[in-house]
């Protein structure tokens, strides 16, 4: 009996000690961490936009975020999007609900500042103020519209679905026309050197330029890679003077309609990245339509 | 086993040749199957489980005195844990471009025989400093280990190094599916074991 008691309290004291060093460690390290996150997804942004190091973007440039909710009152299920509107020149939050066929229903003003936006019991507590204390909601995601001067660029959309063995987290950047700017692979399990592969510029890089009608019925086809198409897709690897201005938008042009080259020894995770794309955009494109369609009707000034 | 008699560049030499955790004492198996698709990979784990063997040999060597016998296991994994999470929590906060890469290893390395194995067998026994320079050669061994198979799974598997292209072609897409990586395995244990046949018999002659 003894000796349970003891090996009962080392055990304890020892638990204490590792749970009070691992507690120690997050908390010093939990900021730097946050941060870390926070700039890895601004950076991958911009760099789907085409702007990086040597290419910094430019400063009439403005993203802005817009973060959508399911929200259940009672029986009633809507989507409620936190729009960001432009007053003079503060920019404010508004809460524009639409049931789940796209029409208005209503609109709600929330004081929210876009900085206190980014945090997420920041929003729930400005939408827990206006909404009805019965309701629900759950957070959908957050489309990142980026705008230079008044121009709107592009979306930046993020995504998941699943792949081969878990969910492959993507960001997705289309242009107005909802034309693929970019793909980026944000995070996959899928197997290292065949599944994996995803991430390699020959592959997300065939997305690009794939215009809206295209995407819609995106394909994947089991026929090798051409040599030329994988050169252009590898852009890193680009040396200079490699491809003349005419080659890239002959090549361009040549494969805009083509469908994706499948990875050797990975078609099932081929397939989930293609079709998981083609879902997001045709989602996407959907869902902004009826938010515009009832911006519009309802004169709401959005900041995008 | 009582307290090593070994000099420390010994203690060292053993870990990388002699008592190699995967081709000698033929523990870590999984990960050694599983992860050695590529050099690149080889060197990763390897630094992670190098930091985790060596930080948690000295610590048990340290508290080697208090801990109850009947609960040494649960307190081997309880180190190994800590530190594995305590580098884990440290990469990602401050070194994000590295840990990108090494993610996903260090949290595999709770699991690892190697670890729990030589803390057993060498840190509760031995001094913090004895403890220190064996938990560096384990851990040396291990990468060298993983590099080798790397070496030779990348280069067959997709005809490349370090992910620059080599050979043009892939030569046997076989070598980076899992089930090769006991193929090599096996071969390269073959090997160790038939260069110490050798040289033992040279030694004799």
């Amino acid at each position: 009996m003894k000796e349970i008691l003891k090996i009962t309290f080392a055990l304890t004291v020892s638990c204490l000690i590792a749970a009070a060093v691992m507690g120690l460690t997050f908390t010093v390290t939990a900021k730097a961490k946050k941060h870390n996150e926070h700039m890895n997804v601004q950076e991958t942004m911009q760099g789907l936009l085409g702007y990086g190091k040597n290419n910094p973007v430019p400063e009439d440039m403005t993203f802005h975020s817009v973060y959508r909710y399911i929200i259940e009152e009672g029986e009633n299920k809507y989507l409620g999007y936190m729009v960001p509107v432009a007053e003079g020149s503060e920019e404010g939050y508004v809460l524009v609900l639409l049931d789940l066929g796209g029409n208005f229903v209503k609109k709600l003003d929330l004081t929210i500042s876009p900085e206190a936006a980014q945090e997420e019991p920041e929003r729930e507590a400005a939408l827990k103020a206006v909404l009805d204390p019965s309701a629900h909601f759950t957070y959908g995601d957050t489309i990142v519209i980026a705008k230079r001067g008044e121009k709107r660029v592009a979306y930046l959309l993020p995504g998941e679905f699943p792949g081969f063995k878990t969910f492959i987290q993507v960001m997705l950047a289309l242009d107005p026309q909802f034309t693929i700017l970019g793909l980026e692979i944000m995070e996959h399990e899928e197997d290292p050197g065949l599944g994996g592969e995803i991430v390699q510029e020959y592959f997300k890089n065939q997305f690009r330029d794939k215009k809206f009608d295209k995407v819609k019925a995106l394909k994947v086809v089991k026929v090798p890679l051409p040599e030329e198409y994988k050169k252009y897709l590898e852009k890193k690897k680009w040396k200079e003077g490699m491809f003349t201005e005419e080659q890239i938008q002959e090549i361009r042009k040549k494969y805009e309609d083509k469908d994706i080259y499948a990875l050797t020894g990975a078609t099932i995770s081929s397939r989930s990245v293609t079709n998981g794309v083609k879902n997001m955009v045709k989602k996407f494109a959907y869902r902004v339509g009826k938010l515009e369609d009832a911006l519009a009707k309802q004169h709401i000034q959005a900041a995008f | 086993m009582a307290a090593t008699t070994k000099s420390n560049k010994q203690l060292v030499l053993d870990g990388v040749l002699k008592e190699n955790p995967i081709f000698r004492l033929a523990l870590s198996m999984c990960p050694a199957v599983g992860i050695s698709t590529s050099v690149m990979n080889g060197i990763l784990l390897g630094i992670a489980v190098l930091f985790v063997q060596v930080f948690s040999s000295c610590t048990i060597s340290i508290i080697r005195h208090y801990i109850h016998p009947r609960i040494r296991i649960p307190t081997y994994t309880l180190t190994i844990a800590t530190w594995v999470t305590v580098i884990d929590l440290v990469l990602s906060a401050y070194f994000p471009v590295a840990y990108k890469a090494m993610g996903i290893f260090v949290k595999l390395i709770v699991a690892f025989a190697i670890i729990t194995m030589r803390l057993e067998m060498f840190a509760c026994k031995n001094t913090l400093e004895k403890s220190f320079w064996d938990g560096l050669g384990m851990g040396l061994g291990f990468m060298f280990g993983m590099v080798t198979l790397g070496f030779v799974r990348e280069l067959l598997g997709s005809g490349t190094l370090l992910g620059h292209d080599i050979l043009g072609f892939r030569p046997l897409l076989f070598f980076i599916l899992p089930s090769a990586g006991f193929f090599v395995v096996g071969l390269m244990m073959g090997l160790f074991n038939w260069v110490d046949v050798v040289y033992s018999r040279r030694k004799e002659g």
